[in-house]
């Protein structure tokens, strides 16, 4: 894999979701082609780097954000204003300058004739548009999101809530094991809260079907110098600190040990 | 890609000369290098490699460190908190892999930063490396506890710096920086200390003691509680020290600490630092390394100067 690069795009579109979500669109040939579910970018509104004591505010950093849709170099980042570095972000407009670094990270694994269930909480649901984009038209798909009210769900094949106020009442995992015998499933990619993607594990586990989870960390390179945002993967004796950043975000999903973070 | 530093400087064929600097036994293109695990090669993507100095690789120890448990960072105020637990793959592996693959890439001079728990086992590490060929000197990371000093750590003991680094120097003709905390009472003592057992040059600041605390729960943000501080909230802190430190010694500093911007190299210099490391600031701005040696190469091309014209000329 090729080494993240450094750009600076403007931003095309900005398209309004629920209260708190947004997309952002940028054009990137070369990077539309060579990007793929389940990789992210480090974005951030374009500062005043070169000279922070000039411009007299203290510069933070990039923040990760995964690649919700690719239409052939037409990139969108559909993100959620939970914190500082997002917030910064959803004050951009059409025609604002994004930083970027990426593509980063390795993606889900696409594979032919499966049958897949993708299952996505709160802002996991993004990377698994531009997933399901890729595997509709050689499986069955199947797709299960959650999220704790009406403004947290997006289109898909079945909506769980934690208030009730659309679709299923209750967390997205409580239909897992029906849904994985239902449709036949085979392969599971989840992308959400991290107890969300342990509790996803467990039933995979228990009925060993193969599971790709797609992990969020605290990032601060966002291209696998700096060691920060690790999680141990590998068995229960024999472990190691896998970046995020690098080694993930998808991992397979028994092979991170869910109790150890 | 950035721009080739030839092309930027075609007009005046001075401006390499005026960047030149010494680190000890090293000379040095630029004053820039980076500081340790804040930058590998995939930096070397984002601008012309020509910039830096010399390159400083994360720190490696005897044995793998599978590092700290999660969370291990927090961005503060001003400035970042890291409890990484100094994670790397051990000296063989080092040695193994990464080695060959830095002398295949690296055209400036390779430091590689260790450390170790006892003094045994940093001269047994020094004596690996030693035999390897395509490093040009060391850093050596004294922040770490010391087995044979009930934990405490090594950098903050002036004799057993001393002791230190007077056995590593009697083993390599190399460039022996020593890598100094901030975490004190009198760096300057300690310096000093490093210098008279042999050290050819200092390196400073490691990070601060820092934390931060969820104010709404009461959780700390770093798993292991206290955390090491960096960025640019520490650098009046560092360029305190450069200065103390530079009043004391002769051998050159390489100075870090919060440097984000070519003016803060500036300071740095002026406070008596020979050469520069980014650390935070690689992690803030990609291209931070870039516009520092451009910004200081048009600072000293527009005024006729060289480094070593203003090195410690701070005026008081």
């Amino acid at each position: 894999m090729n080494n993240p690069q450094y750009r600076q795009r403007a931003i095309q579109a900005r398209e309004e979701l629920t209260d708190d979500y947004f997309i952002l669109w940028i054009w990137d040939e070369a990077w539309g082609a060579a990007v793929r579910p389940g990789q992210f970018f480090e974005i951030r509104a374009l500062a005043s780097l070169e000279d922070a004591q000039v411009a007299g505010h203290i510069p933070k950093l990039f923040k990760p954000i995964s690649i919700y849709d690719n239409q052939g170099g037409r990139i969108g980042f559909m993100i959620k204003n939970v914190g500082k570095g997002t917030n910064a972000l959803s004050k951009l407009r059409a025609g604002d300058m994004l930083e970027l670094l990426g593509p980063a990270g390795n993606g889900f694994p696409v594979y032919r004739g499966k049958h897949a269930l993708l299952i996505s909480g709160g802002i996991g649901y993004p990377p698994m548009w531009y997933l399901q984009k890729e595997l509709i038209n050689h499986n069955q798909v199947y797709w299960m999101h959650g999220g704790a009210t009406q403004g947290d769900t997006f289109p898909c094949d079945e909506i769980f809530t934690e208030d009730g106020s659309i679709g299923k009442k209750g967390r997205v995992c409580d239909g897992l094991k029906e849904n994985i015998a239902k449709y036949d499933i085979d392969i599971v990619y989840s992308c959400g809260p991290l107890p969300m993607l342990a509790a996803a594990t467990a039933i995979t586990q228990e009925l060993a079907i193969e599971h790709y989870a797609s992990l969020e960390a605290y990032m601060a390179c966002g291209i696998g110098v700096c060691y920060g945002c690790v999680i141990p993967v590998g068995s229960a004796l024999n472990w190691d600190y896998l970046r995020v950043c690098k080694e993930g975000p998808v991992f397979k999903a028994e092979e991170v040990r869910w109790e150890l973070i | 890609m950035g721009t080739h530093l030839s092309e930027i400087f075609s007009q005046s064929l001075t401006a390499r000369e005026q960047l030149k600097t010494k680190l000890g036994v090293l000379e040095l293109n630029t004053p820039l290098t980076v500081a340790s695990g804040t930058f590998d090669l995939e930096n070397l993507e984002f601008f012309d490699p020509s910039c830096l100095g010399a390159f400083v690789c994360k720190t490696i120890t005897k044995e793998p460190q599978k590092g700290n448990p999660q969370p291990r960072l927090y961005e503060t105020e001003a400035g970042l908190l890291n409890s990484i637990g100094l994670q790397n793959p051990g000296l063989d592996l080092f040695i193994a892999e990464k080695l060959p693959k830095y002398r295949e890439v690296l055209e400036m001079p390779l430091i590689v930063s260790f450390s170790g728990s006892s003094i045994d086992e940093f001269a047994e590490i020094l004596m690996r490396l030693e035999a390897c060929s395509g490093i040009s000197g060391y850093e050596v990371n004294i922040s770490c506890p010391n087995v044979e000093n009930e934990g405490i750590a090594f950098g903050i003991s002036e004799e057993i710096v001393y002791k230190l680094v007077q056995r590593l120097s009697s083993m390599t003709e190399r460039e022996l920086c020593i890598k100094l905390s901030p975490n004190v009472t009198d760096i300057a003592a300690i310096a000093q200390a490093a210098e008279a057992a042999g050290a050819s040059s200092i390196a400073l600041i490691n990070t601060l003691y820092g934390m931060a605390i969820d104010y709404q729960t009461g959780v700390s943000r770093i798993k292991k509680g206290i955390a090491g501080y960096s960025g640019i909230g520490i650098k009046p802190t560092a360029l305190a020290l450069t200065y103390k430190t530079a009043q004391a010694v002769k051998i050159p500093i390489l100075a870090m600490g919060g440097i984000y911007s070519w003016q803060d190299a500036l300071e740095f210099i002026w406070a008596g630092a020979s050469a520069i490391a980014i650390g935070t600031a690689n992690f803030v701005n990609p291209l931070s390394a870039f516009e520092i040696i451009m910004g200081l190469g048009e600072y000293l091309l527009a005024r006729n100067l060289k480094l070593q014209d203003i090195k410690g000329g701070v005026t008081i």
